[in-house]
């Protein structure tokens, strides 16, 4: 019984990691712009071949398909967290309003510090450093929003119809900023806005490793009493679990790392949500442990397919990578609460 | 004299505000006893407070003549397990899974399980009767499985004292029963102290060494059931009139005539 158990999960890491794996190759051979194969191999093993595709794929593709990587996997371990955290399977940063909150922040810092520099003359860079420290106050927003109405309402279902509220307003606030921004302003805000993965640069995705690889290292070491706090609050602390800490841990954990992805693609929606349940339905265990790394790989296989998708669908047009995750997450969390109400008749 | 489970002046409450003052409890090792009282009386309360839920608003409790509150997490959990009705994110989990838990205490920092953990896991279950059920999803089980299995990952955890918060109110009389006598056993066996709330006086009669009657800001009684349950103490803790009093045994009687079919 263990045993069948224990293949079955090696067997969904395994499936994972090739996932993460063909489609990452995917992603860089497959785009607007054919690059043969044989010049494909060349310009990633020796950088020969003609200049523009080596641009291509050294600076567009490869940097896209890493932050697809990255941003997936802390997407879908902020949705772990958050879920693990309100027990409620339907939690998640885009429902819970914490991406719109960072949306937000970095929508009025790019507006505010572009006007600031069209006025002053001078010029600005606002790193990526910056950006997510912004994403991660109006991410910590939401949070508090969400915390103090999670004492006032029990029921899982009201807790995320007030953080769909939040992220209402939020978004309100953010299409008010946008109404003020001027034209230029407005194509960037409003691209980011939706999600996208486009763009990205290596500085881009260093600083995403050094953000989301840490806050991953920090969520697995805390696997031990993730799993004492499934079982609720008087079990874990009867365990010796510092519930207070553990408390903190998460919710700055979860703010994190859905306000890093907001901070490089803009919000993405049903990543978060779906991959947990996806994950744990895979590999048949919901220990933290095991459950933490396939999380994370679950993640960045929905985001990488995603985006395959997004990039290649309607090429060269690209849609928003959330017009893709919600097609198939959506129906991932219909299935989930379907499954939730037969479990409870039985 | 010193006991080996001891309350001074115990005040418990909820955010500072006092519900029950001065409790005085003392037990000797391997005693079971139990708290009875109206709802609403502090018996959640005062159990909390004990297994150290709950802050104390006064007064300290004492385990082998150590004060719990001056014990880390873990010192404390190696010595008093809980069963306690909660919301529990269970899924995927077998039956066995659940029991393993108890072992948090003692796994290193993964919490990976050892040989002898597992050893200490089969043997609980095997102490409550629910090896059979080793393997079923712990969602799936009967609520007097269910029950059964939290009091086994409960003596996993290797306490000498265990707290249980009405763990029988919710199963029908035969697993009530069954329960109970399950304790009963371990009692024999592994010298538990047991400190736990019951609905059901009969059965609270019965296992009991001590019971602490709750009623109000004070404790109105505490002493070995045979002193408890003289005369019309009962029914002054839940405040029946004689009537009322009355006309409940006619109705257990009714109740009891149907149950077997006359």
């Amino acid at each position: 019984m263990r045993d069948k158990r224990e293949h079955r999960c090696l067997l969904a890491y395994i499936l994972l990691a090739l996932g993460v794996l063909g489609l990452f190759i995917l992603n860089v051979c497959i785009g607007s712009v054919g690059i043969p194969l044989s010049e494909i191999a060349g310009a990633l093993t020796g950088r020969e071949g003609d200049g523009t595709s080596v641009r291509i794929l050294w600076d567009i593709r490869l940097p896209r398909a890493a932050a697809g990587f990255l941003l997936g996997g802390a997407l879908s371990l902020s949705g772990y967290l958050l879920q693990t955290f309100f027990n409620n399977p339907i939690a998640g940063p885009f429902v819970l309003g914490i991406s719109s909150g960072a949306k937000m922040a970095v929508a009025l810092v790019m507006v505010f510090f572009m006007r600031w520099q069209i006025l002053s003359g001078r010029e600005v860079r606002v790193t990526s450093a910056f950006m997510i420290l912004a994403a991660f106050l109006g991410a910590m927003l939401s949070m508090g929003f969400v915390l103090l109405m999670s004492r006032k309402v029990s029921h899982m279902s009201m807790l995320v119809v007030s953080g769909v509220m939040i992220g209402y307003i939020c978004s309100a606030v953010t299409e008010l900023v946008v109404t003020f921004a001027s034209d230029a302003q407005i194509v960037n805000l409003h691209n980011w806005s939706r999600g996208s993965f486009s763009g990205m640069t290596w500085e881009n995705v260093q600083v995403m490793a050094v953000v989301s690889v840490p806050a991953f290292a920090a969520v697995f070491l805390l696997s031990k009493p993730l799993s004492a706090y499934r079982l609720g609050e008087i079990y874990a602390r009867n365990m010796g679990v510092n519930l207070k800490f553990l408390r903190v841990c998460l919710v700055m954990l979860s703010s994190i790392l859905s306000a890093c992805v907001v901070a490089f693609a803009g919000p993405i929606s049903f990543v978060g949500i779906a991959t947990p349940h996806l994950v744990r339905k895979l590999s048949g265990t919901a220990q933290p442990l095991k459950m933490i790394p396939a999380c994370f790989l679950g993640g960045s296989v929905f985001c990488l397919f995603s985006d395959l998708l997004a990039r290649t669908l309607l090429a060269p047009t690209e849609l928003s990578i959330s017009t893709v995750t919600a097609i198939f997450g959506a129906p991932v969390v219909l299935w989930i609460m379907s499954e939730r109400r037969k479990g409870r008749a039985a | 004299m010193e006991y080996y489970f001891q309350t001074r002046q115990l005040i418990v409450g909820y955010q500072g505000k006092p519900l029950v003052k001065h409790i005085e409890i003392g037990l000797s090792k391997g005693e079971i006893m139990t708290l009875v009282g109206p709802n609403g009386a502090g018996k959640s309360t005062l159990l909390k407070s004990i297994a150290g839920q709950l802050r104390l608003l006064g007064g300290a409790v004492f385990l082998d003549g150590k004060n719990t509150g001056q014990m880390s997490g873990r010192e404390l959990s190696q010595k008093m397990a809980v069963v306690f009705t909660e919301k529990m994110q269970t899924e995927l989990m077998t039956c066995e899974d659940v029991v393993a838990t108890g072992r948090y205490p003692y796994t290193g920092y993964f919490g990976i399980l050892s040989k002898k953990d597992r050893a200490l896991v089969g043997e609980a279950m095997e102490l409550v009767h629910v090896s059979g059920i080793r393997h079923q999803d712990f969602t799936e089980v009967s609520d007097g499985q269910r029950q059964r299995v939290m009091l086994a990952r409960a003596i996993a955890q290797e306490p000498e004292v265990i707290v249980m918060d009405e763990p029988v109110s919710f199963l029908d009389i035969r697993h009530k029963l069954e329960f109970l006598s399950v304790l009963l056993a371990l009692r024999e066996k592994k010298g538990l102290t047991v400190i736990m709330s019951l609905h059901e006086l009969e059965l609270a009669k019965i296992v009991s060494d001590k019971i602490l009657c709750l009623k109000g800001e004070y404790v109105e009684g505490y002493g070995p059931p045979e002193e408890i349950f003289r005369g019309d103490f009962i029914k002054r803790l839940f405040g029946l009139s004689e009537e009322n009093f009355q006309g409940n045994e006619k109705l257990l009687g009714y109740l009891g005539r149907v149950g077997r079919g006359e």
